[in-house]
């Protein structure tokens, strides 16, 4: 073979060869996106499914809760004033000392009808003890005890502060009982964490509602705001509800 | 000169777009391990941008930590990285729009990317402009590896032979 000839052999191998790795990166390329879409929707699919795995847990709901077993009526007033709250969320407990009593005392004089909603929304919260969870749970069963108003008020009165462990249940039963609430039941249902399961789906009913935070207020079934998205002040809140009764 | 210049960038190229890479890996596990365990809390740190109805809102806070997962472990094992690359770039130019949304309505709310997030603590001012610009950094990094998508320890290397 002349030195031409081999010149022109080698240069077609190597073209040759810079086919075939092109071919086999085309072929790599396609098969590992095609792997990288299975896994995403495989990953996408195990996140769909606890979705259902989620209705199939057994709620046990307190028997004394009204509006699809969410809440916790005082009074029976005309005007509907719904309160959802978190035990351990800061501005709750200032919503209770300043406008609480106000807002008791519509209820007793049958002005309004007061339904408590407790939700969880503030666990992260809590060190990993779950302490909005435990501390609403306890106030399903203190309602079923008959000493729901009590137990609240109680609770914010003792309110802890974010990021701290919250009450343990054994600081929640010894108030309880401060207050009366001593009955097998009720010890029972707050060890057990009996309506743990309900404040979950309590709190999944809040937010299907569209309510993002607490405290959340409705009067007659809108919500009201204060001035930029602020909690109400209670002037503004009497005077809503004075409006509502018309 | 000019050459060995060259092929010195040449070499640094791969190992700028494994720590990229890697970097990337690592954003992901981490902010799908913190929201995974909690779904409920999730779904509510998706509502709270309210730009979905809760229902929706569920099923994307379900399915969300599960993909960045996936996401993050298919990026560490560099399987079709400029694929990954894309779709981190894409998730983070969503995110950045979400953030972007709920700053410009005035929500008040954790941005929920790195914890299942929701509704602020009394007393917690926004952080929009640092998770904005946090994001545009992570988004910059996915385009440095769609850009340039061969890096080194990867899978990608193993099956497409050298570089």
């Amino acid at each position: 073979m002349s030195k031409g000839s081999k010149e022109r052999a080698a240069k077609a191998r190597q073209i040759v060869a810079e086919q075939k790795a092109r071919e086999r990166r085309r072929t790599v390329t396609l098969w590992t996106s095609v792997a990288v879409v299975v896994v995403l929707f495989i990953a996408g699919l195990i996140g769909y499914r606890t979705l259902g795995g989620q209705d199939d847990r057994t709620v046990t709901t307190p028997a004394s809760a009204v509006d699809e077993g969410t809440a916790f009526a005082v009074g029976s007033g005309p005007v509907t004033v719904d309160i959802y709250e978190d035990f351990m969320c800061p501005a709750c407990g200032n919503f209770e000392s300043t406008t609480g009593p106000t807002l008791k005392q519509l209820a007793d004089s049958g002005k309004i009808t007061l339904r408590f909603h407790p939700v969880a929304i503030l666990d992260r919260f809590s060190n990993g003890t779950r302490y909005s969870t435990r501390a609403a749970a306890a106030a399903a069963a203190a309602a079923e005890a008959g000493k729901f108003t009590e137990f609240h008020e109680v609770l914010f009165a003792n309110r802890p502060e974010e990021n701290t462990d919250g009450l343990t249940d054994a600081k929640i039963l010894e108030l309880a009982s401060g207050i009366g609430l001593t009955s097998k039941t009720f010890t029972t249902a707050v060890n057990e964490g009996t309506y743990r399961t309900w404040v979950e789906k309590a709190t999944e009913t809040f937010a299907a509602r569209g309510y993002t935070g607490t405290p959340t207020i409705v009067v007659n079934g809108e919500r009201l705001t204060g001035p930029d998205d602020t909690v109400p002040d209670t002037a503004l809140l009497t005077e809503t509800i004075e409006k509502a009764a018309g | 000169m000019e050459t060995s210049r060259q092929s010195r960038t040449a070499v640094a190229w791969p190992w700028i777009g494994t720590a990229a890479r890697l970097g990337l890996a690592a954003v992901w596990l981490v902010a799908g391990a913190l929201k995974v365990g909690d779904p409920a809390a999730s779904a509510r740190a998706v509502n709270a941008y309210q730009l979905m109805p809760y229902d929706t809102a569920e099923v994307v806070g379900a399915v969300q930590p599960f993909l960045e997962i996936a996401l993050g472990l298919l990026l560490l094992i560099g399987l079709s990285t400029r694929l990954t690359a894309a779709i981190s770039a894409l998730l983070m130019a969503v995110f950045i729009a979400g953030i972007a949304s709920a700053w410009a309505r005035g929500l008040r709310i954790d941005c929920g990317c790195f914890s299942s997030g929701g509704e602020l603590a009394e007393g917690v001012g926004t952080a929009y402009g640092v998770d904005i610009l946090r994001d545009l950094a992570f988004l910059a990094l996915s385009g440095l590896l769609v850009w340039r998508p061969r890096t080194r320890l990867s899978l990608d290397g193993m099956l497409m032979g050298k570089l």
